[in-house]
Order: C-alpha cells, then structure tokens, then sequence
C-alpha cells in the first residue's frame, strides 16, 4: 500500500569504487584526535629506530669482539657481554614503545569509531516515519553493525598498521644501506618480483574468500528455508529433492573451501621462499665481498643484513593485504554516509511557535493526503474537536482512519489543506513539541524488552516510581503489573510476547500518561480479541481518560463508541457523516449496520 | 533393553574419527610433506653455516659460494613445494569432513518431525550448520596439519640443536617453556576481554535492534534524543571494553617480540663467549639462532592449538546433539512395508492430544467415509488446524488411533501415507523457487500440463498471466512477493496438484474475496469427487458447501450435521451464520 516513489531503497553496494571524497569524509573524523595521532606517529618513529638499531649491535659485537683476534679474550668477552646488555634494554623498550604505540592508535581508533557510530544511530533514529515503513530494520541494523565494524577493523588495524609498516620497512632500508649499499642494491633487484607475487597471492586469497562468504550465504538461505519450511517438504515428500538440493549448495561451498585452501597453503610457502631467495642472495653476494675483499662487508654485516630480512617481508605483505580493507571500509562509509546525506523529509521551521500549553483544539482544514502521488488516501477532510471533547473516528480497513493520526502527530505533511492545533498550523510548531502534547496508544503497542516500570516512564528518570504507580493505576493495570513475578522490575519479552493483547493496551495507555498526564489522547484500538476481563478493564478506564480530555479514537468497539461526544464515518478517504451515537443510529447508514453487527458479535 | 542398544550402536558411529579416518591416505601423504618440509627447513641453515665458517676461516672458494647458495635455493625450492601439500592436505581433508558431515545433518534434519522442530531455535540449528561446522572443519584441518608438524620440528629442532651445542640447546630447554607459557596466558587474556567485548557488542545491536523496530513509539513520544542518550552511554562502555581489551592484545606481539630477542641476546652472549673461547665456530652460533627463529611460530601457537581442539570438541558435541536426536514420528517396526495404497473411511477413534499439560484434543471420535467433504469449524484455538494436522502424521496422538480403511495411519509406511495427502497449510510456506516449481513442488515428475490445471482450478492462473514472467516468476525474498491471496491460491495448486486421495485445506479462503471464494469452490466440485476432504474454515459460504459440518469448541466436538441441520440448532454455527450475515452488510 506504501510503495512507490518514495520508497528509502538503497543499493547494497554499487560496482564502481566510491570516490575519493568518500575517504576524504572519513578523515575529517580524525579532526578531533589529532594529537593523539600525532603521537601514535612520533611512537611509531622511536619503535622503527629502537627495532632497527638492534641488527647494527649485532654487527658490532661480531666484528668487534667475536670475530675479531687482536684483542685479549677476556676483554672481548666483556664487550660482548656490554652489547649483550645493550640489545636486551634496547630491544625491551622498543616493545614497550610498541605497546604504548598501540595503546595510543586503539584509543584513538575506538574514538572515531564511537563518533561515527554515534553519528549513524543518531540519525536513524531521526529518520522519518516513512523511512521506517519502507526500510527493513535488518538494513538498519546493517549500517550501525556491520558497516561499522568493518570501518572499525580498517581505523584500529588498517590506518596505524599501515604507516608503522610503511616506516618500518623504510627504517629497515635506511639502517641496511648505512651497512652496506651494495647488498642492500642486490636485494632489491628481486623486489619488484616478490611484491608482484604477495600482490597475486592476496588477490586470489582474498577473492576465496569472497568466494567462501558468496557459497556460505546462498547455502545459508537455503538452509533457512528448508528449516522453516520442513513441515511443508515432509507433506510433501520432498526430503530426497531438498538433500540433493542441499548437496549442491554444500559441494558449491567446498569447492569455495578448496579454493580458498590452496591459496592459504600457496601463500605461505612463497613468503618463505621470498625470505630464503634473499637470503641467498646475501650470502652470496656478501660472500663475494668478503672474499675479494674489496668493500666493506663483514662478517658482521652479513649476519646484520640476515636479521633485517626478518623484518623486510612483513611490511611488504601486510601492506599489500591492507589495499583490500581499504576498500571494504570505504564501501561501508560510502552506505553510511548515504544514510546520513538522507533528508529527514519532516522539517522544524526556523522560529517554532511556542508549545509550552496547549488547550487541544484540533482542526483538519480541507486536508488531502496521499502515500503515493495522486492515490488520495484522505479527500477534502474536514474536521474540528474541541478542547476536552472526544471524537471517534469508524470506518472499514483502509477508509484513512489511521492516517489521520498520522497527519495530527505531523508523522506525515499534507499535500492540500491544512492540520492545526490550537489555531496553528502543525508545521508551525517543532514537531517533537506536538508530540510531546500527544499521549498516541497504537494498535499493537510497541513494548521494548526491558522493565515494565521503564516502558511506562521510557526511562525518563524524572518520571518516578510513584508517578508510574500512579499512572497504571489510574488507567487499571496495577493489578495486572503487580501480579508480574517482579511486579513493576519484571522485565518483558521481546515486544511484549506472553501479554494479552489487553494488557498490552492497558500498558500503552499507562505509558501515555505518565509521559504527559494532560496529553491529547490518540488511541488506535487494538483489533485482536481483548479477553472478556480486560475489556472491562480499558472499558472503565478509558472513561476516566476521555473525561475533559480532547481524545481521538480510532474505534472498533460498541462501548468506546458510545462514550464519545462525536463520531465521524469515513469511508474510502471521505467523511460520510458526522454525529452523536443517537443522531447516527437514526440514519440508515453505515454507522447503523457496524452498531447492529458489533451488538451481535461482541 | 531395546532402545538401549540402538542408542549404543547411534554413539558408536557418531565419530568425528568415521568421517576423518577414510581419508587415511591423504593423512598419510600429508605427514609424509610434514616430515620433508621440517627435515628441509632445518636443513637450510647448515649451509648458511658452512659459508659463514668457510669465509671466517678463509678456506671459502669462489666455486663454493656458488654452488652452495645454489643448493640452498634449491632445498628452499623444494621446501616451498612440499610446505605447499604440508598444508593443503590436511586442510582440504577438513574441509571435506566439514561437507559430509553437514550433509549428513541436513539428511538428518529432514528425518525429524515438527514437535521437535519446535523445541529449537532456528539460529541455534543455524549455527550448528556453520559455524560450528567450520570450527570441526578448521579443527580436523589445523590439528593434522600443526600438531604433526610441531612434533617434527621440536623433535629433529632439538636433536640438532644439542648436536651443535649441548650449553646452547640446554637453555634453550629452560628458556623455550617460559616463552610459551607467557605468551599463551595473554592469549587466554585476550579471549576473556574479547568475550566482554562480543557481550557489550550484542548489547548494543540488541538495543540498536530495538530502537528501530519501535522507532514509531520512540518518535510518537518524541524521546529520540533520550534513546540517543542511551545509545551513547552504550557506545561508551563498548569503547571502554574494547580498549580492555586493547590493553590486553596489543600486548601480545611486543612480548613476543620481546621473548625472541631476549632468546637472541642468550645465543648471542653465550655463544658467542663460546666463540670467542674456540669451543664453537661463529657459522654454528648463526646457525643456531637460524633454529631459534624457525621455533618461533610453532612455540608461539601451542596454546592457539590447545584452545583450537577444545573448540572443535565443543563445536562437534553440538553438532553431534543434533545428529543423536530421534525422530518421534517415523517408520518402526509396526509399519507394514506392503501397505501401499490409502483407501477408505477415515475414522478418528477417541483421539487425544496432550502437550505441555495442556488436554488440546479430548477423545475426539470422527467418522469420514471415503470422498466425503467435511467442513470443521470452531473459534480460534480449538484444535482444528491440530486435528487436521494428525492425518498425514505431523504428529501423533496421545490417546485414541486414527484409521484409515480400518489400519492405524501408524501401519503404513510415512511416505506411502503422504504420498496420497494433498494438505494446504494455514500460513503457506512457499519457497524461493519460481512459481511454476513451487506449484509443482509435490509432484516426481514436473508437469507443466498439471501445474496450468490446478492454478486454473485455485484461480490463480489469471494473477500468473500479469506476471511478466509467468509460471518463471521467482517467488520469495530475491523475487515477486505475492499477497496473502495469492499465496493461498498457491498453496491449494500445489495441494491439487497431486491429485491426492485425501485433500485438507486449512482456511485456505481466508484471504481471498468472497468471489474468488465463490468461484474457486465451483471450480473444485469436480476435483471433490471420490476424494475426501477435510476443509478448515471460518467462513459460512465455503461450509455451507461441505456433506457435512463439525464444530470443535475447546478441542472438543460439539456440534456435527449439514448446514441445513445446523443452522436450526442454537450454538456455536448459528451464531457464526448470524454474525457473517452482517459483517458483510457492514462492509
């Protein structure tokens, strides 16, 4: 019924990268931390020398005291012991500069994180009505979790692993040409080769593994459905088809898993190898060195330049695989920021009329109205109800009663006409102040998986256990709440599963009034059968509420009907008449037949 | 005594090892890679050594320093090529026991009836199917692979390192267990603090979940900015738990970075001493350290391993619960395998049904003859949809027997049984297929003929024609989303479709128009005939058609007649007549 142009549809992911501004966007988060990253930057320095400095006091102890003969053992042995002592505090507090490094990048991270997430809920949750009714709450979800997280893994992971890795390799470079430039020439002579071989390895690791993810998901959709519908396949005698069915799925998946398996076990072996060709070619070329005696390679710096290879594959890797995260995360940051770029459709003006009192005269002016253009759901209503008088609102299944709720709380704007409150216009006001003034009790009452006593109050911690008391009284669900295993601290099922349909109502009008005690009441009354006790229950109290209280009731009972000032009959978006229970009983009309069958059925 | 052997002989092959062992020789071949990858890999730094000892004592010919590089790029080569089936053995072997053993599952799934797909979660059996499976899977593939190849390296690594260096290999020895054990209880850390993490995490998407589904309520009480204070204090102590957890896992590789260096520092000061002294050659400490480094990683993930089987153990009970559980409806020994037609009257004797304490059939007592029409009616919640649902066994009564042509449904074989039932469910499942497939869905052999027939009959042919793609139409979530009419007329083509002896259509109409109804029921008198038909419904105008009526109150019958005879008696039906005549006047 609600489909159409104004569906929120939103691509799960587009083919083309996104742009750059995209990334952009995303640093500006990082605005707000910049000293902390500058200091996760200057750790990372200091890490990169204390790491890379370790090698050259290996080469000094081998050169100096272990390879040399001049000097007196003893002398040497306490050299060594000297550079011994060294590397060990050295190597100790690179780790802990490494710690404190990490420390600082995950404090930063997480707070970027946070911001984002912050920002992604808080507008959800200011997104129109309409934005709720056509967007599945998984895609919601979708965009606080997982998007998220993803961008999560690239911040804490992906950004400061990244420019440590870059500068590790670059310290690693720099330390092995201040030993030898010759070796350090040879060795990049193979690095072209292996970067371009980590980058095959990744690609096709990382495209398993999408593959995996692919297979997993269709096998997981078919095995829901299975699940769910097994009841139907064994009527059915469907159990061979849907095994065979599901064979294909599970073989699909393992050949996803195979996929994946060779390349883990490809990738390995070839940064293994990439580490033994290096160091062959160290050995053979500082060999060679050593053995003309030409340069300035020693046995020392041979053994140094072994070490740094330790050091000189991982960045190269890690690097490669991080160009993946890069673009998972701007994916995810491209939906988020489509999310927040949404309008909010449902605008405050810039000098809201003051709503501190309101007396409830509300006023629906020739209003038309329609979902989707030019299919009127409302035609040229109008209506007023007076301050403390109470209106009821009949009609068949899809005649616009709830519209019009709608359109009062400002859920929605007009096309044509107007909606007022006390003389102004709804759109005059700032919309959550109309709300405020407004108590609306829906048909299935939304009951949140916390504590009774916080669905009534909605955790407004002004609101206290005496008024929430009070207002359930008032409305006749004490009874009910205290005979709760935890009376007013039980805490609910997940929408309320477990409570009648009638104590669900009874709950939501207690809601209503302890939120704003002089609230113009909305209530859409509950269709489903109300248990013959609770009937009474709302019957009794929805007397006392409707007294000196503007009230709209969508009705779909005889007693609330007959306790109204006024009823108004809609019929396929029009008013068809207008009256008290008296004036309208006396019309052959709608109102009569509805009143004759409710007198049966109820 | 009986059941107790079955249940022995059920443990019995419900090994992990049934699954793992046929794949023996694969295991066999890929500890064979195993043993030649670490006999290389230790190997390679003998050469390293002859080199730098030949160039420390200057006996080094030129001619060596080629020819022994070479060798050491050769032996890495080879090395490179069997670490390659080191891994890929084993772990393809995972993956394999992963995919017979879940298929094993879903079989067994299908074998298990509705009471007992009632007592589980769907998400819970979800992730027996995926997670859990890869847990077993990545178990069996790592545990082969990384235990086997542990052994090999701490074995020959140690013989050799003695061999060097008796002084060397003895701290190593002493140092080797410090290491480990250190590195492993920040690994145990880690995991605490990242639990805490996954339960603050879960925390927030369940409100995160919450807030949007009740987002109408938040909005009508205009407390956004309440919730998005909620939200924030949440965000917050995920932050909080997260760099717990941070203080705890960025921890990890500068200690290990820290333990290799320390390890370092030893062979260096030590043995270098020893050099100095001439009890060693400067190419046996490299060498040495060489071992050092490649014991590295295996020393490291000891207790990655120890926690990995732990999981795989958990994960398989989990899976193996489901694999243990029985059926309670199947065939057994009462069945009789000769039985293979289903004929004749259908008589519910006395039927019960009991669950959770609660009587929901009480000594229901029903005689169909064959091809009669019976129309059952009663409030909602009286056991009709329950009654109905005992026929083609989607449960058993407690008490009472239900026959057909004078045999307990329980004598004939589940599929003979339900071969010749033709049911439309209440809520129709219907899959994401296409359309034609989904009517055809019970039928051996896909007939397009048959499938035209019975949408024709149902009256949805007409709907079908507006699709663009006809009876190619996809159903469900990736496709068209047909109203709950649609749905319904659906579900009654691919109950007809079959051409079923017995036909039950569980209010079927209750979607569809009083037209719709009207032609849909003038179109089935034909298929009506010789066939008999159990016809749930609420609505006067379909049962007003049926031989005749019964009305279950609180699962009990309490009326039973034509609608002639019903509706001259006071009760239930008449006021059912009354009520209809004027809803339908009022809209």
């Amino acid at each position: 019924m609600k489909t159409g142009p104004g569906t929120f549809d939103e691509q799960e992911g587009r083919g083309t990268p996104p742009p750059f501004s995209v990334l952009r966007r995303l640093l500006r988060y990082t605005r707000a931390y910049l000293p902390a990253l500058l200091l996760a930057f200057a750790l990372i320095l200091l890490m990169t020398g204390l790491f890379n400095y370790l090698p050259v006091i290996l080469r000094n102890a081998i050169d100096r005291y272990v390879d040399a003969t001049g000097a007196a053992e003893a002398s040497r042995i306490q050299g060594l012991i000297h550079l011994g002592v060294l590397y060990f505090v050295l190597s100790g507090l690179g780790s802990a500069v490494r710690y404190a490094q990490g420390l600082v990048t995950a404090w930063t991270g997480q707070r970027i994180v946070r911001d984002i997430r912050r920002d992604v809920f808080n507008k959800a949750i200011e997104m129109p009505r309409e934005f709720y009714d056509h967007t599945p709450v998984g895609r919601i979800m979708t965009r606080v979790t997982s998007d998220v997280d993803v961008i999560q893994q690239f911040v804490s992971e992906g950004v400061a692993g990244s420019v440590a890795d870059l500068f590790m390799f670059m310290g690693v470079v720099g330390f092995m040409l201040y030993l030898s430039p010759f070796m350090t020439g040879c060795l990049f002579t193979v690095i072209p080769f292996m970067i371009a071989l980590f980058a095959f390895a990744n690609t096709k690791l990382r495209r398993a593994n999408r593959e995996i993810r692919r297979a997993q998901a269709a096998m997981n959709a078919n095995t829901q459905e299975s699940l769910a519908g097994m009841t139907t396949i064994q009527l059915f005698n469907r159990e061979p088809v849907a095994c065979s069915v599901f064979g294909e799925y599970n073989d699909a998946m393992k050949k996803a898993c195979f996929r994946e398996v060779r390349w883990f076990s490809f990738y390995f072996p070839v940064l293994e190898w990439a580490q033994a060709l290096s160091t062959v070619l160290i050995l053979a070329a500082g060999g060679w060195v050593i053995l003309s005696g030409k340069g300035h390679v020693t046995l020392g710096v041979l053994v140094a330049f072994l070490s740094y290879l330790r050091e000189f594959f991982r960045p190269l890797d890690s690097l490669s695989n991080r160009i993946g995260s890069l673009q998972q995360a701007l994916v995810s940051c491209e939906r988020i920021f489509t999310l927040m770029d949404r309008d909010i459709r449902i605008h405050d003006p810039e000098q809201p009329v003051a709503a501190t009192h309101i007396e409830g005269r509300l006023k629906l002016d020739h209003v038309w109205f329609a979902y989707n253009e030019n299919d009127w759901v409302l035609k040229d209503i109008s209506f007023e109800v007076q301050p403390g008088e109470s209106m009821a609102i009949v009609g068949a299944t899809g005649s616009g009663k709830t519209t019009i709720i709608n359109l009062l709380a400002r859920f929605y704007d007009v096309q044509k006409g107007s909606v007022s409150m006390d003389g102004h216009d709804v759109r005059a006001y700032r919309k959550n102040d109309i709300r405020r003034h407004m108590g609306i009790v829906t048909q299935d009452p939304f009951l949140f998986s916390s504590s009774v006593a916080d669905n009534i109050s909605l955790r407004d911690p002004a609101i206290t256990r005496v008024h929430i008391e009070e207002a359930a009284r008032y409305v006749n669900a004490h009874a009910f709440i205290e005979a709760l295993p935890n009376g007013y601290d039980t805490v609910l099922n997940e929408r309320g599963a477990g409570l009648s349909a009638g104590q669900k109502q009874l709950l939501a009008l207690a809601r209503a009034l302890a939120q704003n005690r002089d609230a113009i009441l909305i209530l859409d009354e509950a269709t489903a059968n109300v248990d013959s006790a609770s009937e009474l229950l709302i019957q009794d109290a929805l007397t006392r509420v409707m007294k000196n209280r503007t009230s709209i009731i969508i009705a779909h009972r005889l007693s609330t009907i007959r306790h109204v000032d006024r009823i108004i009959v809609l019929y396929q978006g029009r008013i068809t008449a207008v009256g008290s229970h008296e004036e309208l009983i006396r019309q052959d009309g709608y109102y009569r037949r509805l009143y004759e069958y409710l007198s049966v059925s109820e | 005594m009986d059941a107790m052997c079955e249940e022995q002989t059920i443990n019995k092959s419900l090994r992990l090892s049934r699954y793992v062992l046929k794949h023996w020789r694969k295991i066999l071949f890929g500890f064979a890679m195993s043993l030649l990858t670490v006999g290389f890999n230790l190997a390679m730094p003998y050469i390293t050594r002859y080199i730098i000892d030949g160039l420390t004592q200057g006996d080094l010919a030129l001619r060596h320093l080629i020819l022994l590089p070479a060798l050491y790029a050769l032996t890495s080569l080879l090395a490179a090529v069997t670490s390659f089936w080191m891994r890929h053995t084993p772990l393809r072997i995972g993956h394999a026991v992963e995919a017979d053993l879940r298929a094993d599952v879903f079989h067994h799934l299908t074998l298990m009836d509705r009471a007992w797909f009632r007592t589980q979660r769907t998400g819970d059996l979800m992730n027996r199917m995926s997670s859990d499976m890869r847990q077993v899977a990545m178990t069996v593939g790592q545990g082969l692979m990384q235990v086997c190849r542990m052994v090999f390296v701490f074995f020959f690594g140690f013989v050799i390192m003695f061999s060097i260096s008796a002084r060397l290999a003895w701290l190593m020895v002493l140092f080797v267990p410090v290491m480990s054990w250190s590195f492993s209880r920040f690994a145990r850390r880690t995991k605490q603090t990242h639990l805490a993490v996954q339960e603050e995490l879960s925390r927030m998407a369940g409100f995160s979940q919450e807030a949007f589904a009740g987002a109408q309520t938040i909005k009508s009480f205009a407390v956004e900015s309440r919730w998005k204070g909620l939200f924030c204090a949440l965000n917050d102590a995920l932050v909080g738990r997260n760099l717990a957890l941070a203080r705890v896992h960025e921890a990890i590789w500068p200690v290990a970075a820290f333990w290799l260096s320390a390890g370092s520092v030893m062979i260096l000061v030590v043995g270098g001493r020893s050099v100095i002294r001439g009890e060693m050659t400067l190419g046996q400490l490299v060498q040495f350290n060489q071992y050092l480094l490649y014991l590295q990683w295996p020393l490291l993930s000891l207790g990655w391993i120890l926690s990995l089987f732990q999981r795989g153990k958990a994960s398989w009970e989990r899976v193996g619960e489901v694999l243990k559980s029985r059926p309670s409806i199947g065939d057994g020994s009462r069945t009789d395998a000769s039985l293979e037609e289903v004929r004749g009257e259908l008589v519910f004797d006395r039927v019960g049904v009991t669950m959770e304490g609660q009587t929901l059939l009480h000594e229901v007592s029903l005689t169909v003859p064959e091809g009669a029409r019976v129309g059952i009616t009663g409030p909602t919640g009286s056991g009709k949809t329950l009654l109905v649902s005992l026929v083609p066994r989607l449960m058993d009564p407690a008490s009472g027997r239900i026959t057909i042509g004078g045999r307990d449904l329980r004598d004939y074989p589940l599929s003979v049984l339900r071969a010749q039932i033709g049911m439309a469910e209440q809520e129709a499942m219907l899959f994401s297929d296409t359309l034609g497939k989904n009517i055809a869905f019970g039928l051996n052999e896909h007939s397009e003929e048959k499938v035209l027939e019975a949408s024709g009959i149902a009256h949805l042919h007409g709907d079908v024609e507006a699709f663009p793609l006809r009876y190619e139409t996809m159903i469900g979530e990736r496709g068209v989303t047909l109203s709950g009419g649609q749905r319904q007329r659906a579900s009654i083509s691919r109950a007809i479709v079959r051409e079923p002896r017995i036909l039950i259509l569980d209010d079927v109409l209750a979607s569809v128009d009083t037209s719709t109804e009207a032609a849909i029921l003038e179109n089935m008198r034909p298929l009506f005939q010789g066939r008999t038909t159990l016809f749930v419904s609420h609505r006067v105008s379909t049962l007003r058609d049926m031989d005749f009526i019964v009305v279950l109150e609180a699962g009990r019958i309490t009326q039973q007649g034509t609608h002639g005879e019903l509706v001259r008696r006071d009760g239930y039906y008449k006021r059912l007549c009354e009520i209809q005549e004027l809803a339908a006047r009022v809209n």
